[in-house]
């Protein structure tokens, strides 16, 4: 969306650092980015492999909210620098999507991809291409293809899943997850996705079943003697399990994947509901909103 | 058809929501109330999701909480809003029918709004209403929403630029909380955002 942003005042090195958080990160806060960018981008030059890395990511700030003439600045000075690199190669490409028809912008990845069929980056663009111009199915086709090649790709599972979920195919969605859970075991907001996405397909079993993985993973004191409230994205995961806990006890659904119903689904149900009201507990810091709401929702059958 | 008013409090937040996230899809529910005259006037907005809007769960919970706070503040959910990854695309969601569907079973004038994205920095209204045809939703089919004359008015016409200008000047949309961050950290007003708000508001 076309915002152009404030700046206020900001030191070069908190620039700089701020700037190598979102790298490591992979921090898309677009005005944030344009602001710090901003104040180091006069002396790119000087701050040698690093400020062209800055340089790199003004460029895709400037795309992200509209300011292409900064865009083009940054694009000119990157392929005097770096000529015929791949990676220049992909700014092009998102530097047309922004003002080019998709069929031209197709055409420039098609020949790219012509003399090197192993470009990832700029196969993903394209499939973001076909995507955005409502040719699913191509999409889904050469998403299916480039994982196929590329299978350790996680952002390309979680984008087909996306893809299936927006057309209401869950169980493909599920299926995409899993390679991404397998892939990413660690990251408990890919269950919790996972999980989310069981539920919409009418799973309650295994939605369950995962909102409690998720749980599990991200309470890892969960044995400790003394009971901490629940904190941070945990907060998500109990009310997950509450949720599903509930609806299979007042009916219990079938599972498309065969997932058995703990016996305990009281005890569960029990617990859920401990754990997120310790979260709207009154702490040390500041004071959880919106109790009364949570409350209310907690003692409705 | 019904004439619909929309608040300083319910398009600021609106707009916060939509410019905090501009590279996901966002939605929200619109808190209001049936004036005798006929008139809906919405009063306030409680944003929901960010991290993936076609998923029930937690939609399905913020929902119900949205309607208790509502039901709290003598108020009721009347209506939708959303905004789409692509700044181009103004379509009305799949999940937006159904929950759009949904709030018109407890409230029969129920509106939703897509946000127009190439015009939210504009200083025009952004908002497109989509109001139901049978168990399907349109374009109100009004070629110019919220201009003179029309059925959707603002309470003011300059809240479009008064939004801009609180974004880019004071970047308030930064301190604005919707359901999903509320989930990360309880801490967080969704229910109000008061933070964000100007002070005469």
């Amino acid at each position: 969306m076309r915002l152009s942003s404030f700046a206020p005042p900001m030191s070069l090195s908190s620039a700089l650092e701020k700037l190598a958080t979102f790298r490591a990160n992979n921090t898309r806060a677009s005005q944030e980015t344009f602001q710090a960018a901003s104040v180091i981008l006069k002396s790119a030059q000087k701050l040698g492999d690093d400020g062209w890395a800055v340089l790199e990511q003004l460029f895709l700030a400037s795309v992200d909210i509209g300011r292409l003439d900064v865009a083009d600045q940054c694009l000119k000075q990157l392929a005097e620098r770096f000529p015929d690199s791949p990676r220049v190669d992909v700014l092009t490409g998102i530097r047309m999507e922004s003002s080019e028809p998709p069929d031209v912008v197709l055409q420039y990845y098609a020949q790219i991809l012509d003399a090197d069929s192993a470009n990832a980056a700029i196969w993903k663009r394209r499939i973001s291409v076909l995507r955005r111009t409502g040719k699913i199915e191509k999409a889904v086709e050469e998403l299916s293809q480039l994982l196929d090649t590329f299978y350790t790709d996680v952002d390309g599972w979680l984008e087909l899943a996306d893809i299936y979920t927006s057309c209401n195919q869950y169980i493909l969605a599920l299926q995409a997850l899993s390679h991404a859970l397998l892939l990413a075991p660690q990251n408990p907001f890919y269950v919790l996705q996972f999980a989310e996405t069981a539920y919409t397909a009418g799973d309650l079993p295994l939605a369950l079943k995962t909102f409690l993985v998720a749980v599990d993973m991200c309470e890892r004191d969960l044995d400790s003697p003394e009971e901490k409230p629940a904190v941070g994205i945990s907060v998500r995961a109990w009310l997950g399990v509450k949720l599903c806990s509930r609806r299979l006890m007042s009916n219990s659904s079938p599972s498309a994947s065969n997932t058995a119903i703990p016996k305990s689904l009281n005890l569960i149900e029990e617990l859920a509901t401990e754990r997120v009201l310790s979260a709207y507990s009154k702490g040390a810091g500041k004071v959880p909103q919106g109790k009364d709401v949570v409350v209310g929702w907690i003692g409705a059958r | 058809m019904s004439k619909y008013s929309v608040s300083a409090q319910a398009y600021f937040k609106i707009f916060f929501h939509a410019a905090k996230h501009p590279q996901s899809s966002v939605n929200g529910v619109l808190l209001g109330k049936e004036e005798p005259a006929g008139t809906v006037n919405i009063v306030d907005a409680i944003p929901l999701l960010h991290h993936w809007t076609s998923l029930s769960p937690m939609m399905e919970i913020g929902l119900d909480l949205a309607g208790r706070h509502a039901d709290s503040a003598g108020l009721k959910l009347v209506g939708y809003y959303q905004a789409c990854e692509r700044v181009d695309d103004t379509a009305l969601a799949p999940v937006g029918e159904r929950v759009a569907g949904k709030l018109k079973d407890s409230f029969k004038d129920a509106i939703a709004f897509v946000i127009d994205g190439e015009n939210l920095g504009s200083g025009e209204a952004a908002l497109i209403p989509y109001i139901s045809q049978g168990t399907s939703w349109r374009p109100s089919g009004e070629a110019n929403a919220f201009s003179a004359g029309s059925a959707f008015q603002l309470s003011s016409p300059d809240l479009p630029r008064r939004a801009l200008a609180l974004v880019q000047a004071q970047g308030s949309h930064q301190l604005f909380g919707d359901f999903d961050d509320h989930l990360e950290d309880v801490t967080i007003d969704w229910l109000r955002n008061t933070a964000c708000m100007p002070s005469d508001i």
